[in-house]
């Protein structure tokens, strides 16, 4: 038990240590940073996804619904302070909408901690509800699927036709920096790496906690088959919901991290290829692990962003090509691959040591070993 | 012996063909009941019904004097009522040890599995897997087992959940003589502790264990009795196969 714990520990905090050290190696190059900082921004809507599709077998194609709503939580708090001093505090796009005053539910978005809480916290209720009555009902599978998509469009459409509130399809740009306690952050800056990979690092570690607790053990068994834990005496639909919801919370805190990075919100975070982008470096990276999902996102958005500096729209040619090869020869993805390795290692040297030992027993030296040493 | 499990006039139809109907069933505390029957006799709609796969369209069931007609499936199993299907349904991604865990359920809330690890050993978990013979193999995974040890493997969840009342759908199914005869001792070991419904085919496997046959036939009980009744009961005959009787069933 203790091994089955130690080594992943060792990888997550392997992989906490290599993203912290990052801003050590590039130096003051910000936009570098900045890049980095979006990369492990996009890695929190994988490790979601890894939470309830590769944990409980519910695939959410709709991730980029809870991620839009907490770019859109926090954008609408940095745009209130942007605006302070255009007259009523008004944003600008509203005033080019014609909206005469602030709306009612834009007021509570003046304070930082109640647009936090929205950007969790609205996720979190949405998918509850709707994890509620999808697993109530027993939906399974492709009709998961097709329901959450369903939502993700619904989401988008909402957005983009609401254009007097969000800004429509230009979103909500021209966002203030975060303050916190007086503090500016700067999205091209060492602090706000540190505020993202201190984010994705406290989720992972939860989130290793998490699949390792007997909680963890049922959604894994509810994966395999319902039923069986049903006549258990588990409550399935609750399990369900619960994964479900909390990885919703998880994709509200990427897509927060996600606007301020940018700096802007925009309905292309709730728009289908995105979230269809998440299952892929989900996939790519392994989604049977967290860690494997957050990696999968950083290397694809990293050889993306390469290729594209390069080839520019060939780019998504190559990476398309990548994710049909990775289905194919690696289904487990590339963490699948290093688990496969290691077992192979660990068996070969269990074989060894028990030949060893077999030899040792039929020989019978009368000298023991290490004792012609002596 | 009074009865933990009382089924009275229970009726379920599938497309208006009555699978079960007027059934009246009554099991007592500690016993061990074999039902019998001809192939679409009733015997897994029965079991079913009672772990409440599915809901009977007329008749009531009660579980220690309580009804639980209404009562949702993941209830019944807090209540004491476990089930081990036909076809072994074991978590084959989960190492041996895990799926006991996950059979382990006295805490069934989300909060408390939350606080929990994910395998915890004690002297229970020691003593299931000596009981099944798994206790070498406790890390393998659950899909390099072999047929027989699968369905060893879900008798042993069963023991783990500690069900007052175990429900067992063919439990020697697709076993070897070998694998039969320790199944025997298994369920000679569980007797008295629990409460057994056995589904079997196996004439000589029933003869074994058997202190109770319920004859089903087209939905209802046809013959009720020990094994010697029944093996020379008439109607049993008739019902199955001709007249060569059931001990060549």
């Amino acid at each position: 038990m203790s091994q089955k714990w130690l080594l992943p520990l060792l990888g997550y905090v392997a992989f906490s240590v290599a993203i912290l050290s990052v801003p050590a190696m590039v130096g003051d190059n910000v936009f570098l940073l900045n890049k980095y900082a979006r990369y492990l921004a996009l890695a929190l809507p994988a490790v979601a996804l890894a939470l309830c599709w590769g944990q409980a077998g519910i695939l959410n194609l709709g991730q980029g619904f809870s991620f839009g709503i907490g770019a859109y939580a926090i954008a609408m708090h940095l745009k209130l302070v942007a605006s302070a001093s255009n007259p009523g505090g008004l944003p600008d796009f509203m005033g080019w909408n014609n909206v005469g005053a602030l709306p009612w539910f834009w007021e509570p978005f003046h304070s930082l901690g109640f647009a936090v809480l929205a950007g969790i916290g609205v996720p979190v209720l949405l998918a509850s509800l709707l994890g509620w009555f999808m697993f109530r009902a027993r939906i399974a599978g492709v009709f998961v699927a097709i329901i959450t998509l369903a939502m993700l469009v619904v989401g988008n459409l909402l957005v983009v036709d609401q254009q007097r509130y969000t800004g429509g399809l230009n979103g909500m740009t021209d966002l203030a920096w975060l303050n916190v306690l007086g503090l500016q952050i700067d999205p091209y800056s060492r602090a706000f790496y540190y505020l993202t990979a201190g984010s994705l690092i406290a989720v992972l570690m939860a989130g290793f906690v998490l699949v390792r607790s007997k909680f963890g053990l049922i959604l894994q068994a509810i994966r395999g088959n319902p039923e069986r834990v049903r006549y258990f005496g588990y409550d399935v639909a609750r399990y369900q919901s619960v994964a479900f919801a909390t990885s919703a919370g998880v994709a509200g805190i990427g897509g927060m991290l996600y606007a301020m990075v940018l700096e802007f919100a925009s309905p292309t975070f709730m728009a289908v290829p995105l979230s269809l982008a998440f299952v892929i470096w989900c996939a790519v990276g392994g989604r049977q692990s967290l860690l494997a999902a957050a990696i999968g996102a950083v290397v694809v958005n990293a050889i993306q962003g390469s290729l594209s500096e390069a080839f520019l729209d060939t780019a998504q040619l190559l990476v398309g090509g990548i994710f049909v090869l990775v289905v194919l020869f690696l289904p487990r993805g590339l963490g699948g691959l290093v688990e496969d390795t290691a077992t192979r290692l660990h068996g070969a040297g269990a074989r060894l040591r028990r030949g060893r030992e077999a030899v040792e027993k039929s020989v019978d030296l009368p000298v023991k070993r290490g004792e012609v040493a002596k | 012996m009074s009865a933990i499990l009382d089924l009275k006039g229970l009726e379920v139809s599938f497309d208006g063909f009555k699978a079960v109907s007027g059934l009246d069933l009554s099991v007592g505390e500690g016993e061990l009941l074999c039902l019998l029957g001809a192939n679409g006799a009733g015997k897994s709609t029965t079991l079913d019904l009672i772990c409440g796969k599915t809901l009977p369209t007329a008749g009531t069931i009660r579980f220690r004097d309580r009804d639980i007609t209404e009562v949702h499936e993941f209830r019944r199993a807090r209540l004491g009522i476990g089930r081990k299907f036909q076809v072994p349904t074991v978590f084959r991604e989960l190492t041996v040890e895990q799926n006991l865990e996950v059979a382990r359920s006295e805490y069934p809330g989300v909060l408390s599995t939350l606080r929990r690890l994910g395998v915890r050993r004690c002297d229970r978990l020691e003593e299931v897997l000596e009981l099944v013979g798994l206790t070498s193999k406790r890390r393998a995974q659950a899909s390099e087992l072999s047929h027989g040890e699968t369905q060893w493997l879900e008798i042993a969840m069963l023991v783990m959940q500690d069900s007052q009342l175990i429900l067992m759908d063919e439990p020697t199914a697709g076993m070897t003589i070998a694998e039969t005869s320790r199944t025997c001792e298994l369920f000679n070991r569980l007797r008295g502790r629990h409460t057994l419904v056995v589904v079997e085919h196996d004439m000589s496997f029933v003869r074994e264990i058997a202190e109770r046959i319920t004859v089903m036939h087209q939905g209802q009980v046809l013959a009720e009795g020990g094994v010697t009744d029944i093996e020379n009961n008439e109607a049993v005959r008739e019902a199955y196969l001709g007249s060569r009787g059931i001990a060549h069933a």
